[in-house]
């Protein structure tokens, strides 16, 4: 018989205005085994979780069940809480009788209150059949793995490294710095992008306890906190990084000219390249898509029709060091890490979905971030501001807000959040650029909510003039060589017809390409837009549900740069947390098959998604299921996939929620 | 069967005896009524003559290998009963080297009771295209063209899919009402051979002792359940239940619902897994939609 | 058949990284739905043994709901394609032998999903309203 003690926590009157505790508590008294009820004001407080000690020590409980707010909330708390008391933490049941309950049922006290005492009675039949659960030690390979190369993933990186801990930093392009690179001044400073952003990317190509992986994929990943087994796709750069000097020589002659990427289509690059100028590793790549060289082969394997294309290697020729390698091929890379920070940043919303705007038609309509390739001095033109029509400099610019942002018939409801800062920036840098230029902004809401954020975007008004429109655009199409834009002043009532000379449209930011298949590598959630989902907006902000995967930047949501890498550095802190200890605990819900019952039909082998069960043999022979504990993650597959009944989930038995389904409606 | 065919059988079980590839056959001997059949453990070759084969061999004898593991045994098969052969294997529960399998070309078998041979083939002949056994080490008979299989085939399931749920509801308590839990069925299943019975679970006890209706239902359905993807459609089940409940309805439906949503059909092969044990990632089964 | 002031008994099971995360975000929103539902945690949609669905009918339940992760997005990775198909053969069996389909929901509720769960035990309420008590409600052994 045990000895049960059951707690209903009023939570204030989260629960206790809807619920009429006192009658919970009343029912709770006749319960199976039940042999102390008590009610708390806060029982996640000290004086709470004190009471509960207190209780449990003088009325010798060996049962506890709380009715409180979600497990999901306080069950590590309240785990804690019995086990102070002496308890082993998993003789413990909540009761969700806040979100589940009193939350969502406050109109009607009299049914919240029925509910309230059946959960509490399920509660209680589950907790008559826990069994003390002992967690097992494991092993941690202290490593870790970076997935993303912009600054919150530079971050990231520099402070585990300077930890004392190797990083291996998987970057996808040719070079690490992400978006923060293609900018040309930061707001509210207009510090230079790239003069911040260098010296810390230099930092971790020199760093000792970092591996930077450019041009590299992560493709698999397997094990859990502490012992991931990762694939790595590095592909093949077709130059040796190890002889290369970054002399430019190969990328100074290569012939053939492709758009550049980085530039967002505003210049051109050629087939061996570095995207930018001061590219980590300042060494390039082979675009093999448009080498001529690597056509050539193609052509000859596939044993095309017509002319071949040339064979060139201009690049091999020139080569001072002799580090063009076409040998090379793509490799797959396999290494062990303890820790994984996700870092896979943003890219911006394609604007040809608005027609209004032009659908893309127009050359003279460009994104923000196109803006900051033209306003950068390292940029496809020289840092001058002109329309990629006919090269004029424009002297009036409009800018729309929200494209691709706070736009429901776009699926794009949530806000940006940077763009009204760096629309205010661009107004600034373009006056700067020439005091002949007027810029209108059209927008809803002015969005300054950060330092010295709303002073800087009234500056934009105040002294360089931006004229700010409250109104949405209806329609931009040409004029001569014009761009009319079609507004409304909504402050003053009346439609607003501008001719504009460039368009530069704010539009949304959104999760990287491929960060949909990442989540599914990695096995975390995501969100309908692809961002990635914290373990708790609020309280854990850079973790994710699974231990010792971490996430940090714009993956998870807009963001700015502060912080992008204040999270690098908060993701760091939890890797090294992990790092610190001496061995990992391992959660002891896991899954156990008994011998005895287990007729070796092996269909749960079939049926773990972590290959955490394998064939075994009995003394006598007989061949057996047997579950690998290190690995098994407790989802409970096989457990109700085994019709023998041998299988069992340790907290989730089958004894435990058949218990609470019988104590239904009693 | 033609004559020549039964002293085929018992030719083969002969020389696998006497060759000591097996130390049991496993066929069908004359019962003590002397015009049923029943099962026979031939241990010694000079007792092969007592085999026969007729259309009154309705057994499924493929459930005795499960207790033979690890010894050689040889076993005389129809096509229905080599599925379940397909099963065991890909369960694990024989193994492919253990066993000679006899198969014999079927050409139906009759309704039977103790000292009484009826007339009529059984339900499930009516409906089998598969007179060959998928499975086996040697051939008695010809193999021979197949029917194609027929909407015809489910007919009996349909007719109840066509009822109300109330009439079904009725229907099934009226069938369960007269289980007395003998469990006949599942002693006579090649593929319930669970350690430990879902229904004898005393913790967590999933069907009360009590013998009711409602306890019964548990019983059938979650059986039908289990058996979904791997009843060979032996109908044995329906046979030896001595009230007269017609598993093979419930046995059918699964069956034809495994096939319609997952294209399977149980004991074809002993390599491909069991529907339950796979998942196809873009599936619409009609399931969260 | 519809009864006057039937309130339906309700179960369901819940996921606890999706739908129970999804219907604690209803609790944080304050969502309004009836309060008939009763709520077992399960690890994983993929936990839940069509043992325990056939006990809750048994146990009186008029209408039993099964909730996970979206297809694809399962925490376990895989666990709610395979509940997916247990539960497609068990509804039909359950059809079969007289528990109408419709009281055996399956709907997949994401983390973020509060409203959405709300919505789905308001509609699941009203339906079994309509469809009225199980016929013949027996208390288990």
């Amino acid at each position: 018989m045990a000895r049960i003690g059951v707690f209903i926590c009023h939570c204030g009157t989260n629960i206790g205005g809807v619920v009429d505790v006192a009658r919970v508590v009343e029912s709770a008294r006749d319960l199976p085994q039940v042999v102390f009820v008590d009610d708390n004001k806060y029982t996640c407080s000290e004086p709470g979780q004190a009471s509960v000690r207190d209780a449990i020590v003088e009325n010798n409980l060996d049962k506890v069940v709380i009715g409180s707010c979600s497990p999901r909330m306080h069950e590590r708390t309240f785990r804690n809480t019995v086990a102070s008391a002496g308890l082993n933490p998993y003789m413990l049941e909540i009761a969700n009788l806040r979100e589940h309950c009193s939350w969502v049922h406050g109109h009607d006290k009299e049914e919240a209150t029925a509910k309230a005492i059946e959960l509490i009675r399920m509660a209680v039949a589950k907790v008559s059949r826990h069994e003390a659960l002992f967690p097992k030690e494991a092993g941690i390979t202290k490593r870790a793995l970076v997935i993303g190369g912009g600054v919150a993933g530079i971050q990231a990186s520099l402070d585990i490294a300077n930890a004392g801990y190797e990083v291996v930093l998987v970057e996808r392009e040719p070079t690490i710095g992400g978006r923060m690179a293609q900018l040309d001044k930061t707001f509210p400073t207009l510090d230079c992008s790239a003069c911040i952003l260098a010296p810390k990317m230099v930092d971790v190509g020199q760093h000792p306890n970092i591996t930077l992986r450019t041009y590299a994929e992560v493709k698999k990943v397997n094990g859990f906190v502490g012992n991931f087994d990762v694939e790595i796709l590095q592909r093949a750069k077709k130059v040796d990084h190890t002889k290369c000097t970054g002399c430019g020589t190969c990328w100074d002659k290569c012939p053939e000219k492709v758009d550049s990427k980085f530039d967002l289509g505003l210049g051109k690059r050629t087939a061996i390249y570095i995207p930018f100028p001061q590219a980590v590793p300042p060494k390039p790549v082979v675009d093999t898509d448009h080498c001529r060289y690597i056509k050539y082969l193609k052509f000859t394997e596939e044993g095309g029709e017509g002319k071949a294309p040339p064979q060139c290697r201009i690049c091999e020729k020139m080569c001072p060091s002799q580090a063009i390698d076409w040998s090379q091929e793509d490799e797959v890379i396999t290494e062990k890490f303890g820790a994984i920070v996700v870092a896979t940043g943003f890219k911006t919303f394609d604007h040809t979905a608005y027609e209004e705007f032009g659908g893309g038609r127009y050359p003279d309509v460009i994104t923000s971030l196109q803006l900051e390739r033209l306003m950068s001095a390292a940029g496809p033109t020289g840092g001058e501001v002109v329309r990629p029509s006919d090269g004029a400099h424009p002297k009036t610019v409009v800018f729309i807000s929200c494209v691709g942002s706070r736009d429901r018939q776009k699926q794009r409801s949530y806000c940006s959040k940077v763009c009204c800062m760096y629309m205010a920036k661009h107004a600034i840098m373009l006056k700067e650029h020439d005091p002949d230029v007027q810029c209108y902004i059209f927008y809803i809401d002015i969005r300054a909510g950060g330092k010295d954020f709303d002073e800087f975007a009234v500056r934009a008004q105040e002294e360089y003039g931006a004229l700010y429109l409250r109104g949405r655009v209806s329609k931009i199409y040409p004029e001569g060589k014009k761009l009319i834009v079609l507004g409304e002043d909504s402050l003053m009532g009346r439609p607003v017809e501008i001719p504009a000379d460039l368009v530069v449209l704010a539009t949304g930011i959104e999760p990287s390409d491929g960060a949909a298949e990442v989540a599914q590598t990695l096995n975390i959630s995501y969100d309908t837009h692809h961002f990635f989902v914290e373990a708790h907006v609020k309280l854990r902000p850079v973790e994710t549900q699974m231990d010792g995967i971490l996430l940090a930047g714009c993956c998870i949501g807009p963001r700015d740069i502060p912080e992008s890498v204040a999270q690098g550095g908060a993701a760091a802190s939890k890797v090294t947390d992990l790092f610190s200890q001496e061995s990992l605990i391992t959660d002891p819900m896991v899954a156990a098959i008994d011998p005895a019952k287990c007729s070796g039909c092996l269909l749960c082998v079939e049926l773990c998604p972590f290959n955490a069960i394998e064939p075994g043999t009995t003394r006598d022979g007989r061949t057996i299921a047997v579950v690998n504990e290190s690995l098994c993650k407790g989802c409970g597959l096989c457990t109700a996939g085994c019709r023998c009944g041998a299988a069992n989930l340790r907290g989730f038995t089958q004894q435990q929620l058949l218990a609470e389904v019988a104590s239904l409606w009693q | 069967m033609a004559p020549e065919l039964v002293q085929q059988i018992r030719d083969k079980a002969r020389e696998l005896l006497t060759s000591g590839a097996v130390d049991c056959v496993i066929g069908y001997g004359r019962a003590t009524d002397g015009v049923t059949a029943r099962p026979l453990f031939v241990y010694e070759p000079e007792k092969v003559d007592e085999l026969i084969f007729d259309e009154t061999c309705t057994h499924n004898l493929v459930g005795y290998l499960v207790n033979r593991k690890g010894k050689k045994t040889g076993i005389v098969v129809k096509p229905c009963d080599s599925r379940a052969i397909n099963v065991l294997l890909n369960e694990g529960q024989i193994s492919r080297d253990d066993v000679s399998i006899i198969g014999v070309v079927c050409d139906g078998v009759v309704e039977t009771g103790w000292n009484r041979v009826g007339e009529a083939q059984q339900a499930r002949c009516q409906y089998c295209h598969q007179h060959t056994p998928v499975v086996y080490d040697f051939l008695i008979g010809e193999p021979r063209e197949e029917s194609p299989p027929s909407a015809e085939d489910y007919a009996a399931v349909a007719e109840m899919e066509a009822k109300s749920p109330e009439e079904r509801e009725a229907f099934w308590a009226e069938q369960f009402d007269r289980c007395c839990r003998c469990y006949a069925c599942r002693q006579v299943c090649p593929a319930c051979y669970c350690t430990e019975c879902f229904v004898d679970k005393l913790d967590p006890m999933w069907v009360g002792i009590r013998v009711a209706p409602e306890e019964n239902r548990i019983w059938h359905t979650i059986r039908a359940y289990h058996l979904a993807g791997r009843c060979s459609g032996c109908n044995e089940c329906e046979r030896v239940c001595p009230v007269n409940i017609p598993l093979s309805l419930l046995n059918r439906k699964m069956a034809r619902d495994v096939e319609d949503l997952f294209g399977f059909q149980a004991g074809l092969d002993d390599k491909e897994m069991q529907p339950l044990g796979a998942f196809e990632k873009d599936e619409k089964l009609g399931i969260g939609e | 058949m519809a009864v006057e002031g039937f309130s339906p008994r309700m179960v369901g099971f819940l996921c606890n990284w999706c739908s129970y995360a999804g219907a604690d975000m209803a609790g944080t929103s304050r969502m309004s739905y009836p309060a008939n539902i009763r709520i077992i945690r399960v690890p994983c949609s993929g936990r839940v043994d069509p043992l325990l669905i056939i006990k809750a009918f048994q146990q009186g339940a008029d209408g039993v709901l099964i909730a996970g992760c979206h297809p694809g997005d399962c925490h376990y990775v895989e666990g709610n394609y395979y509940a997916r198909r247990r539960l497609a053969i068990f509804r039909s069996l359950l059809e079969f032998i007289g528990i109408d389909s419709r009281r055996l929901r399956v709907e997949w509720v994401s983390a973020a999903e509060g409203k959405r769960f709300s919505n789905v035990i308001t509609s699941f309420t009203d339906e079994l309203v309509k469809l009225g008590p199980r016929s013949e409600v027996q208390v288990g052994a």
